[in-house]
C-alpha cells in the first residue's frame, strides 16, 4: 500500500468512526506531513490505517464516552409465548422478546435454530402456531436473500419501496441513493439487479428497509457478501438508528457485536445451549 | 525530569533485548511519554517529527508516528498542550505544539512525580 493509498484509506477509516470531518482533514494532513518529513512508508510508521484510526478516535475519546443516550422509549415490539411448529419439529418454543425504542436486540442460535422464522413472525409474514406479536409503529425488514426484484433498477426499486412509505419518485430516489453511498456502493446506471453481487444486493435491500424512516427495524443478516469496511459501516448504520429512537432487531451469529447490544435473544434450544 | 534520561540511556547501552526487555521498555514509555513530550514543548514549540528526533536523540530510539501522535492529540484534547498549523517555509503546512499554562503546572508536578517514583525504584533495586 503506497503512502496515498494509505492516508486516503485512513481517511475512510476516521468517518467510520463518526470523527467530525475537520478533526479528519487535520489528522490525516498531519499524518501525511510526518510521512514527508521522515522519508518512511506509512505502513512502518503508523501501522494500519485501521489501527491508527482506532488509536486517534480513542484519544479524541469520539468512541469512548459517547454522547449520553436517551433513555430507552416505549416498547415497539413485543412478542410473547412464540411456538412455531414444522410438521412434528418444534422450531420455536414460547419465545419471548420485548424490545423498546432505542433499543438494539442481537438474535443468535446456530443454523435452523429459528432465527430467520422468528423475525418472519415478528414481521407478520408468517403466523406463529401460538403466541402474539405487537408491533408499534412503521416496520421496515431486511430478509436474509430475495426482497429485491431481478428485473428492476435500483432507482425503480426505491421508487417502490418509497412509494409505499408515500414518498415521490424523486425524493425516493435521493434517499435510496443516498443510502447506497453510505455502503459505499454507488449504483450503475442501467444495471439490473439481477446483475448485481450477492453484497451489493443486500446492499440494496438494507437501504430499501430503512427508506421511510421506520419505527423498527428487522434485519435478517444483511451483511452477508459484505466487505470488511461495509461491515463496520453497517453496525455504525444500527447504532445510528439506535441512537435516532428506533428499535433494532438483527439476527447475527457473529458475537463481536454482542457487547454493545442492549439484549441478546439466544435460540439456542435449551438441550444444544447445554451441551455446547 | 533529570532522572529519566540516565534509565533509558543504561537500558540502551545493553547490547541485545530480548522480546520481553522490549515489551517492558514499551511499558515504560507509555507510562512516560506524555511528560517527556510536555517537557520538550516546555522548552520549544515544535510539530510532530520534529518531537520524534528530540525523542530519538535523547536516548528513547525512534518513536513510531502511530504512538506518538495519538499522545500529542489526547494532550491537546485535555488542554495541556494548543496546536496551530502554520506554512513552513518550503515545505508542508505543519501543526505546531506548544505548552499551555495548565500544561506547565502539570509538567511541574509530574516530574517532580517522577523524581520521587524513581528514587524509590532506585532505592528499592540497589539495595
Amino acid at each position: 500500500m503506497d503512502n496515498d493509498r494509505w492516508l486516503w484509506t485512513l481517511g475512510q477509516e476516521m468517518a467510520r468512526h463518526q470523527l467530525a470531518p475537520d478533526a479528519v482533514r487535520h489528522v490525516v494532513a498531519e499524518a501525511a506531513a510526518h510521512l514527508r518529513d521522515s522519508g518512511q512508508p506509512a505502513l512502518r510508521a503508523f501501522g494500519t490505517p485501521e489501527g491508527y484510526a482506532a488509536a486517534v478516535a480513542e484519544s479524541l475519546a469520539a468512541r469512548y464516552g459517547r454522547p449520553a443516550r436517551p433513555a430507552p422509549g416505549r416498547v415497539r415490539l413485543s412478542a410473547r409465548g412464540i411456538t412455531k411448529r414444522y410438521r412434528r419439529r418444534t422450531i420455536l418454543r414460547s419465545v419471548d422478546l420485548t424490545v423498546r425504542a432505542g433499543e438494539v436486540a442481537a438474535v443468535v442460535g446456530a443454523n435452523g435454530a429459528g432465527k430467520s422464522t422468528f423475525l418472519r413472525i415478528c414481521a407478520g409474514l408468517l403466523a406463529p402456531d401460538s403466541g402474539e406479536v405487537t408491533l408499534d409503529g412503521r416496520l421496515g425488514y431486511c430478509p436474509q436473500d430475495a426482497g429485491t426484484y431481478d428485473f428492476l433498477l435500483p432507482d425503480e426499486q426505491f421508487v417502490l419501496i418509497g412509494a409505499g412509505r408515500g414518498l415521490d419518485r424523486e425524493r425516493s430516489k435521493q434517499i435510496g441513493r443516498a443510502g447506497a453511498a453510505s455502503l459505499q456502493w454507488r449504483p450503475a446506471a442501467g444495471v439490473q439487479t439481477r446483475h448485481l453481487s450477492g453484497g451489493t444486493r443486500q446492499k440494496l435491500n438494507l437501504v430499501m428497509a430503512s427508506m421511510g424512516e421506520p419505527d423498527v427495524l428487522l434485519l435478517d443478516e444483511p451483511y452477508q457478501g459484505f466487505d470488511r469496511g461495509t461491515y463496520l459501516d453497517f453496525w455504525q448504520h444500527v447504532w445510528r438508528w439506535r441512537d435516532e429512537g428506533r428499535a433494532v432487531v438483527v439476527v447475527t451469529h457473529l458475537l463481536s457485536q454482542l457487547d454493545q447490544v442492549d439484549q441478546v435473544l439466544d435460540l439456542t434450544p435449551a438441550s444444544e445451549g447445554a451441551a455446547a | 525530569m533529570a532522572a529519566l534520561p540516565r534509565y533509558l540511556c543504561h537500558l540502551d547501552s545493553c547490547a541485545t533485548f530480548s522480546r520481553v526487555d522490549q515489551e517492558r521498555r514499551g511499558q515504560w514509555l507509555r507510562g512516560v511519554l506524555d511528560v517527556c513530550v510536555m517537557a520538550l514543548l516546555g522548552r520549544r514549540e515544535s510539530y510532530g517529527y520534529e518531537l520524534a528526533q528530540a525523542l530519538d536523540e535523547a536516548g528513547f530510539g525512534q518513536i513510531q508516528g502511530g504512538t506518538l501522535y495519538p499522545v500529542l492529540l489526547r494532550l491537546q484534547r485535555t488542554g495541556l498542550i494548543a496546536a496551530e498549523w502554520r506554512e513552513g517555509g518550503s515545505g508542508p503546512a505543519r501543526k505546531y505544539y506548544r505548552l499551555t499554562e495548565d500544561g506547565k503546572q502539570a509538567v511541574a508536578r509530574l516530574s517532580a512525580d517522577w523524581s520521587v517514583f524513581a528514587g524509590h525504584v532506585d532505592a528499592v533495586i540497589r539495595r
